[in-house]
């Protein structure tokens, strides 16, 4: 404190002694105010209690809104594509174009024969999709029972790569056509793939004949690793495919959010799913949304599901994405469910 | 400018210094001939009635011939090939004596039964292991390392009766020896060389250790960081052979023999893996230089005959032959698969396998050169 104090002490001093600076100091100093009411947000985020009592306060009640749906899809079809460019696809990215990684703040890569073998041919969810389920992985889907909900969908997205074992098909079902995988996961997990590859080869099984969706062309460190997941499921004939995320799609559709109020770095994996989602779906299914430690009874809940490893703070801005997604909830355009999972379907 | 004497005659000019440099040459030629060449009438003459014994005089006389040749320097190479070639004349049996004293001395340097590959047994949790390479420095054996070696050394001592290693000289390109390589009790093979239909006639099948030097793997196999399945399908071709590579010899060596561990596990493969003890690669190595072969460093080739002439009774090699024509002097090509010249200054094949002549010579162990039958 005191250092600071002495600090800004000697900044005042060095602009009283110039005058000449007091112009583009203030400027400076404009500028990095703006810049922090940018990245902090004005308003102030409702507490855990309060969002507790709001969705409390909703209850079960929830009615589909057409016409809100529709809309909100438009407007994410104008703005992304989803169909069309969610994965780097062969039509999308022909030999030669070149990709900027949307993690990164000057980075891109051209597309070579060796990477443009690595995709896919064409864009692989064609036509419209009916219900759809995205499935978090926080905390409140523990002992929710909500496992028969969620394998009625016809298209379900998880994330992360979550552990689909016995203990938890209760809760989260076992069905899942999309998984996304982060590449940090397989850096942590699996030893970056470059030692033994069973166990990556044995965790995936359990996904079935699902696509797994890897963002890796957003971050420097996240490619090679990606593309060693690729390789590896190449290697055994797997029936996953795998998916590599496009960063023009996860670029605008972190645009998109941010124009909505959502000041993170970078966005979950689960909203840039709802997005994929609602762009693609006719009805959209939440689960698992919840970042918050207690549930609705205000126990205390742990992080995941089948952990309590809490992530790096200031990454990720999930409070707010779920605000975003609990106000398109009210609206009608998707459909969250919180707590448990009623036994009559 | 001659010296003319003044009567004006060529006495000791240009002309006649000429015409007694002339004759003089001749008379050498002639001088040679009569004394070398006796042997090649002799030879020439003689009735062939199929190859002498071992003990026989006359091949007393041709072995001696090539011990005679200390160093490769010595003699043209033209010349070792046509006392290599004169040898082939006569059976090759082993010389007891000799083989007993050769492996004595192996054993007391190198001991490959207990020191080939690095074992639990020989190398434990915890130890420091140095590098071949000195510069390269020491590794840390960790409890993963560990795990990854055998219990024991899987041979022992002349536990096999006829071993056969391989070379891939070109000069085994026709020569038929694939039905001899496979009917040895054990194979050693170099650097993954192809052994498809194509080349079998030639070089066999049977295949129990193949090595592998990590430098194919990285360009081959982009250090199994990529695919992995072009790889082990290349592996599976030697069915059960067992997969040695110098994995201690510098720090680069280390990660990517590792991984042809974790390859062959993940697929299940029953193939084992084995590295090379640096401490015996050093032996092997110190000991050759005491036998006059220096190198930079010595082939996976003499590696494998060294191990081989511990592990076996009788030990033959095929495919070793590292000079740019055959001994009937027909230009051959480097491997018997391709033509791919190695990095010069390396190694010193020449020498090698002028070493090996010698130990033919000997009766230690049996060089093929030849058209099998």
């Amino acid at each position: 404190m005191k250092g600071s104090a002495l600090n800004s002490n000697g900044i005042l001093r060095m602009i009283s002694k110039f005058p000449r600076n007091k112009l583009p100091m203030g400027a400076a100093l404009g500028i990095a105010v703006l810049y922090w009411l940018y990245i902090f947000t004005l308003y102030r985020i409702p507490s855990d209690k309060e969002i507790v009592n709001e969705v409390l306060r909703q209850g079960n009640v929830w009615k589909k809104n057409l016409t809100a749906a529709l809309m909100f899809r438009k407007q994410l079809e104008e703005c992304c594509d989803p169909k069309n460019l969610f994965a780097v696809t062969k039509q999308n990215t022909p030999l030669g174009s070149t990709l900027w990684y949307d993690g990164e703040f000057f980075h891109s890569l051209s597309v070579n024969n060796d990477t443009y073998s690595l995709f896919i041919k064409e864009t692989p969810l064609q036509q419209a999709l009916k219900k759809c389920a995205v499935v978090g992985n926080g905390g409140i889907l523990k002992n929710s029972g909500c496992g028969k909900h969620i394998d009625k969908a016809d298209f379900i997205m998880r994330c992360n790569l979550p552990p689909l074992s016995k203990e938890y098909i209760q809760d989260v079902g076992t069905k899942t056509q999309l998984v996304t995988a982060n590449p940090s996961i397989i850096e942590k997990r699996f030893r970056n793939l470059l030692w033994s590859r069973k166990a990556f080869a044995e965790s995936v099984k359990i996904y079935g004949s699902s696509y797994i969706y890897m963002p890796a062309f957003s971050m420097k460190p996240g490619t090679d690793p990606s593309i060693r997941a690729f390789h590896t499921l190449s290697d055994i004939n797997a029936n996953q495919t795998v998916l590599f995320a496009n960063p023009e799609f996860l670029w605008n559709v972190g645009k998109f959010w941010k124009a909505r109020g959502i000041h993170a770095k970078r966005l979950s994996t689960g909203l840039f799913l709802v997005s994929l989602a609602l762009g693609l779906c006719e009805d959209v299914t939440l689960y698992g949304f919840w970042p918050f430690s207690v549930d609705l009874n205000e126990q205390s809940i742990s992080h995941h599901y089948y952990d309590n490893v809490l992530p790096y703070s200031g990454f990720h801005a999930m409070p707010e994405e779920f605000l975003q997604l609990w106000l398109l909830h009210k609206s009608g355009t998707l459909r969250m469910h919180v707590g448990p999972c009623p036994d009559e379907v | 400018m001659g010296y003319s004497d003044p009567s004006g005659r060529d006495l000791l000019g240009n002309r006649s210094l000429c015409f007694i440099f002339i004759c003089a040459f001749g008379l050498v030629t002639l001088l040679q001939q009569i004394l070398y060449g006796k042997n090649y009438i002799k030879r020439y003459f003689e009735f062939y009635e199929g190859p002498y014994n071992f003990n026989s005089t006359i091949c007393k006389d041709l072995r001696q011939e090539i011990m005679d040749v200390k160093v490769l320097s010595m003699v043209k190479q033209s010349e070792l090939f046509d006392r290599w070639k004169s040898l082939q004349v006569c059976k090759w049996e082993m010389n007891k004596v000799e083989a007993n004293a050769f492996k004595t001395s192996l054993s007391r340097c190198c001991n490959a039964p207990t020191f080939l590959f690095t074992t639990k047994k020989n190398t434990p949790a915890g130890t420091k292991l140095r590098y071949e390479v000195d510069s390269s420095g020491i590794l840390h054996i960790s409890a993963e390392i560990f795990k990854m070696f055998p219990d024991d050394m899987p041979f022992s001592r002349s536990q096999f009766k006829k071993c056969a290693v391989i070379g891939n000289g070109g000069i085994l390109k026709n020569s038929k020896c694939g039905k001899e390589i496979d009917s040895a009790n054990f194979v050693f093979r170099c650097n993954l060389p192809p052994i498809s239909d194509k080349y079998a006639i030639d070089v066999g099948y049977k295949t129990d250790i193949v090595t592998i030097n990590p430098s194919i793997i990285t360009e081959r196999f982009q250090k199994l960081e990529k695919w992995r399945k072009p790889f082990y399908e290349v592996l599976q071709t030697y069915e059960n052979a067992s997969v040695v590579l110098p994995a201690f010899y510098n720090t680069r060596n280390t990660e990517v023999s590792f991984r042809v561990k974790y390859v062959l596990d993940d697929f299940d493969s029953p193939q084992s893996v084995f590295y090379f003890h640096p401490q015996y690669l050093l032996n092997v190595q110190r000991f050759w230089m005491m036998q006059g072969v220096r190198a930079k460093r010595l082939s996976s080739g003499l590696m494998l005959v060294t191990a081989a002439m511990e592990l076996c009774e009788e030990v033959h090699l095929y495919g070793f032959w590292a000079f740019p024509m055959n001994p009937s002097g027909i230009f051959i090509t480097h491997h018997y698969y391709d033509n791919v010249k190695p990095r010069p200054g390396f190694h010193a094949m020449p020498n090698e396998i002028f070493n090996f002549l010698h130990l033919h010579s000997r009766g230690i162990l049996q060089v093929h050169t030849g058209v099998c039958r």
